[in-house]
């Protein structure tokens, strides 16, 4: 692995019980790239997203961050991971939410709620930081989370299929959403997905994984496809369809 | 304040009153059939309450009793709210010493009025001791409740933005048990209220308790209902004027904002002797 890939693992294998999840997977991130995760399921996607962000510890192989070996990374918190579903406290509010991973860190209080303003300003919710997570929509839910994960700076951001379980057109809005900021501040994203068309439309590759034992299927180049990606433009179906037939 | 919220305010007020004012015409009613050392009236009542507010002995009574109270409460909570965390930490202690639990909640406070009794004689210690007994394992069970509730989801969100296993307790854990710690406190302080009376019945030489026996004991009536109609104010007063709103601003994200049942502390000190019985939470 070369120490140019910001995030890179080398020979990764996990197994639960007597089931080897993951057989020998090798990835390497690139800086400000958005890299999709695809596979049917049960092929360890989620898992593999785990190990990548160091909370899950491989039964063997090398995570390496910037070229550091995964036991000498000091600082985690430039990874950020955002769940599925959006985790929200219920007894803080959206304010206190989005500052929530900051209080691990060492900024004054001030600071943190200054931070809180600014994601949620960037999310399209600033009207909203004094509000109760149950007082918002899913998408507006949605959003926060977004705005938690991207509080801490991140210089990458890992995903477990978190828009699945919004409405098609919301889940669109998180899209653009995403995108936009991702295009701004040049963080890498990886992203774990079911949904082929969400691949195609947000990924500038995709990494596709077999099933049993989880492996590397094959890897999909789509930095030739213009941006943006419309689902219904005639280029973006194609490569859907073709993803679809491989899968 | 909308014009209807007023309106449903006003409403509610009324229906208070009437109920109180149907409470005072029954009392009345009743006390004119009956000789005054089974049922004094009101006004009878009403004069014995403000003697009694004139008495020298008035002020300390009162705060011997709620310092007694307090003091047993706050043991409960600490020690409840501690051991509480510590079962529902270890799934292997929880499960070596769920029967103390049961056994706890089952053993009457009257007994341990009496164990008291012999352990620390008449003193504040006898007081304090029945009140911790019979609200520590409320406490406890409640807190121990809560953990249980705690959503691994929330967990794992701590620990993906890297936080201490202290960060953890303190921003996930506690407010996760705060409601349930707060229906556990409620009850207790109401239990504990309660059977500090009983204990000081028969283990104090002062305090509200030991008032109301004196006075059972000189068939003075008036006293009694007198007291008794001082604890139900003194209950309401901390039920609406501290429980309530504390409740209301600490639970201010709920959904719906859903109070549990208020009958826990706001009952009237006849109830105190059956509630030593069934302890049973």
């Amino acid at each position: 692995m070369s120490t140019a890939s910001v995030l890179s693992a080398h020979g990764i294998v996990k197994r639960f019980g007597a089931a080897t999840v993951l057989d020998n997977i090798d990835i390497a991130v690139r800086r400000g790239e958005v890299l999709a995760l695809v596979g049917p399921s049960g092929c360890g996607k989620s898992t593999l997203l785990n190990i990548l962000s160091g909370l899950l510890a491989p039964d063997d192989g090398e995570l390496a961050v910037e070229g550091v070996p995964a036991a000498q990374v000091r600082d985690w918190r430039r990874i950020a991971y955002m769940f599925q579903e959006d985790r929200l406290l219920p007894w803080r509010t959206v304010r206190d939410n989005v500052a929530f991973g900051l209080e691990a860190s060492q900024l004054s209080r001030a600071d943190r709620q200054r931070r809180a303003d600014d994601m949620l300003e960037l999310v399209g919710l600033h009207a909203r930081g004094d509000a109760w997570p149950h007082e918002l929509s899913g998408g507006m839910r949605s959003r926060v989370a977004l705005a938690r994960s991207l509080a801490t700076q991140p210089d990458i951001l890992l995903m477990d299929e978190p828009f699945s379980k919004l409405d098609p057109q919301t889940r669109t809005q998180m899209h653009e959403e995403l995108l936009r900021i991702q295009a701004g501040n040049g963080m890498t994203v990886v992203f774990v997905t079911h949904d082929m068309e969400e691949a195609v439309v947000l990924a500038d590759r995709v990494i596709r994984l077999a099933a049993r034992p989880g492996r590397v299927a094959d890897v999909v180049n789509l930095h030739t496809l213009a941006r943006p990606r419309v689902p219904t433009a005639p280029v973006v179906a194609e490569q859907v369809r073709v993803l679809r037939a491989a899968a | 304040m909308t014009t209807s919220a007023s309106r449903q305010f006003v409403s509610l007020l009324l229906q208070r009153v009437l109920l109180g004012g149907i409470v005072v015409a029954l009392w009345w009613w009743g006390a004119t059939r009956v000789p005054s050392f089974v049922l004094p009236g009101p006004e009878k009542v009403g004069k014995a309450l403000l003697t009694l507010w004139q008495s020298d002995t008035f002020v300390a009574d009162v705060s011997a009793t709620c310092r007694r109270v307090l003091a047993g409460f706050v043991l409960a909570t600490i020690v409840g709210t501690g051991l509480g965390l510590v079962l529902g930490a270890s799934r292997v202690l929880a499960r070596f010493f769920e029967p103390v639990l049961t056994v706890f909640n089952t053993v009457s406070s009257a007994i341990w009025a009496i164990f008291a009794i012999i352990w620390f004689g008449i003193s504040d210690a006898t007081t304090i001791f029945v009140v911790f007994m019979t609200a520590m394992p409320l406490i406890l069970t409640n807190v121990w409740e809560g953990t249980k509730t705690v959503d691994a989801h929330y967990v794992d969100l701590a620990r993906s933005f890297r936080m201490s296993r202290v960060h953890v307790l303190r921003k996930i854990y506690v407010p996760t048990i705060m409601p349930h710690f707060f229906a556990g406190a409620r009850l207790a302080f109401g239990f504990g209220w309660r059977v500090s009376l009983v204990a000081e019945t028969i283990g104090s030489s002062s305090g509200i308790g030991y008032r109301l026996r004196q006075a059972a004991d000189l068939v003075q009536t008036d006293q009694v209902f007198a007291w008794t109609v001082l604890l139900v104010g003194l209950m309401l007063l901390l039920e609406g004027g501290l429980l309530k709103p504390s409740e209301r601003w600490l639970f201010r994200w709920k959904p719906s904002a859903r109070q549990p049942s208020t009958s826990s502390v706001s009952s009237s000190v006849s109830s105190s002797v059956s509630a030593s019985v069934s302890v049973q939470a």
